[in-house]
């Protein structure tokens, strides 16, 4: 058991939460050990690093890492830092590379993080040095589910498929079952001033968009969303998982996907994609599932946006930064027109420059600033939104709940940041986390 | 070589296009600002990474990759009406800013149209105390249209891969 009593700040039962956990550096440290450290972090796709050498530079908690294609083809996850002086073998935040030598005395680290050459070994060291045991720290897993590569730090995690279970699966096979997909060149990447948490629970608000992105709306720019079609108050679905998975927002029917499939095809591809593929669909993601039009997180930071065609992660960079990356999907054999559409509608809508992104930074800023205030702390945030009306059904066997506009999405991540913040280790989380309800939420 | 009194025109009409769309844009006269650009323009500002010296051709992402903008006119019109709406909070107490164009060079002629490069300098504050500050490069081709220069392309060029701002509400 932790010194401090981590649940004191998560009051799902009364839908309250204190603001403390959005600013305090105290908590936040003990974040990145009890939740980053531990968690499978989401690293890659397999398509942005094919060939050996390959890599691309992501973060687990506060630290770097370099993930890298290797010799034997799979894939190593090292800790960004020589074990010298820690300085960065790697200055580039993509490439390719033969082995990683560090600027500062020239260790040198192959790409599977083994030492394999320290300048003056025989004459300054005497030739008395373990190189064996000073090879990169590295990930105690790495895994890839259908492409999207996890690592984690910690051995004793459960395998990535237990991890996710069936909604953190169900959250990615809504991208990984489009076919063969990659990535298109280009991670956007910007930093904010707002907690990871704020930007992770924004992502299953479909509270906001009717206010915070009004003016995005009222330009008539998308004809779904001024409609009110793609935000469906009064429709949504909520599937709440294992250690904090979550998905939530509107809902379709089989029907409707496949009115779009024969009408909208054009302008809701993706989706359209789905009707064509719904008897195979349904077997993978089940019959809730394959309804689903919502927003999975993978606990702790891994959002699947936009009908599946984005990836958008939230990097905690101190108690009140964090930085957005967005990775953009499309088909690897899709036609000319659809890959331009997914590309462009991504930068519309999405990254600091997107229509309804622009809105959204504001708004979290604000409400991370507010956290840091004496008086304001006093008050804690309030998440009661449908707190106790409505009931876990089942659809061929999936757990979902069927409702309007919501907070369990939200409640569900509070209550997994308590469960994990309180947990010793991997055993005891495993042991003593909130299961996934069954009756009234 | 030389310079010639037509280059000298060309430069001091460039330049002069460029003085005029600055004080547009920090004047917040949006739907003027529009009108300086072609029916067929494009707005791009592509994503810059950090890479290894010998890895600079893969610094910017490439035109049809993603962007941090790839707008045509009609986008740059949303945006324009986006801003007017009174709902646009990003931009609502109004950011105040400053565009700084220098170093304007006219790099190629071609018929209509020439390409131009001019370094710039954004400074952004807004409500009490924020602060952003955005220096790059533009790239435009500009179209000479009824005897004025129109902007046909422009593209952006930041001095920042991680964008260190939490958004990009404003125009470059």
């Amino acid at each position: 058991m932790s010194a401090i009593d981590y649940s004191q700040f998560v009051h799902t039962r009364e839908g309250l939460v204190d603001r403390r956990i959005f600013s305090d550096p105290g908590i936040y440290k003990v974040e990145m050990e009890q939740i980053f450290a531990r968690a499978w972090n989401f690293m890659c796709h397999e398509s942005q690093i094919p060939d050996v050498g390959d890599f691309f530079m992501n973060r687990i908690g506060d630290d770097q890492v370099i993930v890298v294609r290797n010799k034997q083809k799979g894939i190593s996850v090292l800790l960004n830092s020589c074990r010298h002086r820690g300085a960065a073998v790697c200055r580039a935040e993509q490439g390719r590379a033969k082995t990683f030598m560090c600027p500062y005395h020239g260790w040198s680290y192959g790409l599977d993080g083994a030492l394999i050459g320290v300048p003056g070994l025989r004459e300054f060291y005497r030739s008395d040095l373990k190189k064996n045991e000073l090879g990169l720290g590295q990930a105690a897993q790495v895994c890839s589910y259908k492409g999207f590569v996890f690592a984690t730090m910690d051995p004793a995690a459960p395998p990535l498929e237990e991890y996710l279970g069936e909604v953190g699966r169900l959250g990615l096979d809504m991208l990984a079952e489009r076919g063969e997909i990659e990535v298109v060149d280009g991670i956007q990447k910007n930093i904010l001033d707002c907690n990871w948490k704020i930007a992770v629970d924004n992502l299953f608000d479909w509270y906001h968009p009717s206010v915070s992105h009004l003016s995005a709306v009222q330009t008539g720019f998308l004809a779904d969303l001024s409609s009110g079609d793609a935000l469906r108050p009064m429709q949504q679905m909520v599937m709440l998982g294992e250690y904090g998975h979550a998905i939530g927002g509107p809902r379709t029917t089989l029907a409707e996907l496949e009115e779009i499939r024969t009408s909208r095809a054009q302008v809701r591809p993706t989706l359209a994609a789905r009707a064509e593929d719904a008897p195979r669909l349904e077997k993978i993601m089940g019959r809730a599932g394959v309804r689903s039009l919502g927003h999975p997180n993978i606990f702790p930071n891994v959002w699947i946006t936009l009908e599946g065609t984005q990836l958008c992660l939230r990097l905690p960079r101190g108690p009140q930064q964090t930085e957005l990356w967005w990775f953009t999907f499309v088909p690897k054999h899709a036609p000319e027109w659809l890959r331009t559409a997914i590309v462009q509608m991504a930068s519309h809508l999405f990254g600091p420059a997107g229509l309804l992104e622009q809105d959204d930074g504001e708004n979290w800023q604000q409400c991370t600033r507010a956290s840091v205030g004496t008086l304001n702390r006093r008050y804690p945030a309030y998440m009661g939104m449908g707190l106790g009306h409505d009931r876990v059904t089942r659809d061929g066997g999936q757990a979902c709940i069927e409702t309007v506009v919501n907070e369990h999405g939200q409640r569900w991540t509070y209550q997994a940041w308590s469960d994990w913040m309180m947990a010793e280790d991997w055993q005891a989380l495993k042991t003593n986390h909130a299961a996934p309800p069954t009756d009234v939420v | 070589m030389a310079p010639t009194l037509e280059a000298m025109l060309l430069q001091y009409e460039v330049e002069q296009l460029y003085y005029a769309e600055a004080a547009l844009l920090d004047e917040r006269r949006f739907s003027d600002w529009l009108a300086l650009f072609t029916p067929d323009a494009h707005y791009w500002m592509p994503i810059r990474r950090t890479v290894m010296a010998s890895d600079l051709e893969n610094e910017f992402t490439k035109p049809g990759a993603m962007a941090l903008f790839d707008d045509d006119k009609t986008l740059l019109e949303t945006r324009v009406k986006k801003l007017a709406t009174g709902y646009s909070w990003s931009e609502d107490p109004p950011s105040r800013t400053r565009h700084i164009i220098t170093n304007v060079r006219v790099l190629e002629q071609n018929g209509d149209e020439i390409t131009v490069e001019a370094n710039f300098h954004l400074y952004r504050t807004r409500l009490e105390a924020d602060e952003d500050s955005w220096i790059g490069r533009r790239r435009d081709v500009l179209r000479r249209v009824d005897n004025e220069l129109r902007i046909a392309e422009r593209s952006v060029f930041l001095e920042q891969t991680l964008i260190k701002s939490r958004n990009l509400s404003n125009f470059f």
